[in-house]
């Protein structure tokens, strides 16, 4: 069995070739500019010439791709690398699977319509190509050689034109990687009153996050701080909700919280069913108590 | 310019039913347009708007998606034209071979220089119809845009990836992929819904499209997911004690 990781990040890399170590005997790694060391058998990188997109690298990646004949393709699921497995697969005549939370023996777990269900389904092709959430792989040790090649970029037949390029700041929050995680809901009456989340966050030492209306009605939170469908799923040992109803679209995005905790005013609110220790009481009323006791 | 706006119609999420059994029904739910499509084609709109295009929406999907509601709906937003598969052998269609009928579509549309897709369906929101579609017609593609600017013979787009913001200049003809950020979806006025039922609509059969390739991808099983099994341990702030022994619990977790 032969496995091809397509990866942009570096513990992307790492996870998915730890995975691919688990699933095949014969692990090549393809990224961009640096090689990761230590993780796969054959680390391939691809260097895209200036004035390119990073997409235009399809054909580069596609050389590699024929070159390796592997039996799955597991992908690092950023917008880049969604264009060329995708692409990929359509001359394979395969599809990708995308953001599957779990991988074992070729069926693939996704969420389907947003968390509303969840589908496993797995290749109907010779070859599996899927996209692997973060975490999917997490207890995966990886392990292979220093062997890395440069291979030689391919011009594509329809090259695109990079205008201009720029790093985004960095996200002030990652919360993916945050082993606890405050949500703050609709609950929360004034953009002044996050003040008390915050420090609560401060003294359990967690990141700080938020349901839809507070991203989208209200400017309070980036879009990158929404937990839910179509935004971030997590999976923390700790997450408290505060002034979260308990809505599913945002359920879906922490119920894989180890222990989950909820503050909310209305004792009847639907989140009170769905986590182990509950609070019926006003933000304004409790937080500043809870704060003073941590 | 002439652009397609790919849309999907699936089941309003908000009328599907969990059975007994955890199984997903959604028997009685109503067609809509997913809901980042409605995104995509206020993108094409304003889009030809800017540059005299003409915009044509390109929908496939089982018989259920020809509905006189949802077709309104489509053509109440700046769309000139429709052209939709409805047929029953187009239904749970994956990533390839939605792409393939929208393809067949696309070409017979004639004279097509860019097709938007929205960011995801609703339903498996894998982001992959837009690369299928692209490689189907042989054009360039690229997702995540969040503006459009029409050139001679090209647009240039600015689009937002994970930690990156780039600018890039497609030759056209080239699908893009739209963020939902690109535009927000205008409320059509009564005036436009009137209008709607009078433009052009050109219904196709699955058979009109080409033989479609067999499935890439089985699917094993749609569930609901299990809950997550909790304490429910619920305590009231205006009882004395409660909120400490809340603490406790939460401390007890760090």
């Amino acid at each position: 069995m032969k496995a091809l990781v397509f990866a942009e990040s570096e513990p992307a890399a790492r996870e998915l070739s730890a995975g691919a170590r688990t699933l095949a005997d014969e692990v090549t790694l393809v990224t961009f500019d640096d090689p990761v060391a230590g993780v796969a058998d054959r680390v391939v990188t691809v260097t895209v010439p200036e004035g390119h997109p990073k997409e235009d690298a399809l054909e580069t990646f596609y050389q590699v791709y024929q070159d390796v004949q592997p039996d799955i393709v597991l992908v690092e699921p950023t917008r880049r690398l969604k264009t060329i497995a995708g692409r990929i697969a359509a001359r394979e005549g395969a599809s990708v699977i995308t953001d599957a939370m779990a991988l074992a023996d070729g069926v693939a777990t996704s969420m389907y319509f947003g968390g509303v269900g969840v589908r496993t389904a797995k290749a109907a092709t010779p070859v599996t190509f899927v996209t692997v959430a973060p975490g999917t792989f997490a207890d995966a040790e990886p392990s292979g050689t220093d062997a890395a090649e440069a291979v030689a970029f391919v011009e594509p037949a329809v090259p695109l034109t990079l205008v201009a390029r720029e790093d985004l700041p960095p996200a002030e929050v990652d919360l993916t990687a945050a082993e606890r995680v405050v949500a703050a809901g609709r609950g929360f009456a004034a953009e002044e009153q996050l003040g008390l989340a915050r420090d609560f966050c401060q003294k359990i030492g967690a990141e700080l996050g938020c349901t839809r209306p507070l991203t989208e009605s209200e400017t309070w939170f980036p879009r990158e701080a929404y937990i839910g469908v179509s935004g971030l799923i997590l999976n923390p040992e700790v997450y408290v909700g505060i002034g979260v109803s308990g809505q599913m679209q945002h359920m879906v995005g922490v119920d894989r919280a180890k222990v989950s905790f909820a503050i909310n005013k209305d004792k009847n609110a639907p989140i009170f069913q769905q986590v182990d220790y509950g609070l019926a009481g006003d933000i304004a009323d409790v937080l500043p108590k809870i704060n003073a006791e941590l | 310019m002439n652009i397609a706006v790919m849309v999907k119609v699936l089941p309003d999420d908000q009328d599907i039913v969990v059975t007994a059994d955890r199984k997903l029904d959604a028997s009685k739910a109503k067609p809509v347009v997913s809901t980042y499509d409605l995104n995509a084609i206020e993108a094409a709109a304003l889009l030809a708007a800017d540059t005299g295009a003409a915009t044509t929406a390109i929908v496939a999907g089982p018989a259920s998606v020809d509905d006189s509601k949802t077709k309104k709906n489509i053509l109440s937003r700046g769309i000139d034209a429709l052209a939709m598969a409805a047929d029953d052998a187009l239904a749970d269609m994956d990533a390839r071979q939605t792409a393939q009928a929208l393809a067949a579509m696309v070409n017979q549309a004639d004279g097509i220089d860019l097709v938007i897709c929205g960011d995801g369906s609703a339903d498996l929101y894998a982001q992959q119809v837009d690369v299928q579609l692209a490689e189907a017609l042989g054009w360039p593609s690229l997702n995540g845009v969040t503006a459009i600017t029409a050139g001679d013979g090209t647009v240039t787009v600015e689009r937002v990836l994970e930690n990156e913001r780039e600018t890039v200049t497609l030759p056209l003809p080239a699908v893009l992929s739209v963020s939902p950020d690109i535009a927000v979806p205008r409320i059509a006025g009564m005036k436009d819904i009137l209008a709607a039922g009078k433009k052009p609509v050109t219904m196709y059969a699955a058979g009109d499209l080409g033989e479609l390739a067999p499935a890439a991808v089985e699917v094993i099983d749609v569930s609901a997911p299990e809950p997550a099994a909790r304490k429910k341990e619920l305590f009231d702030a205006a009882q004395d004690g409660e909120l400490d022994a809340f603490v406790a619990a939460l401390k007890g977790a760090l």
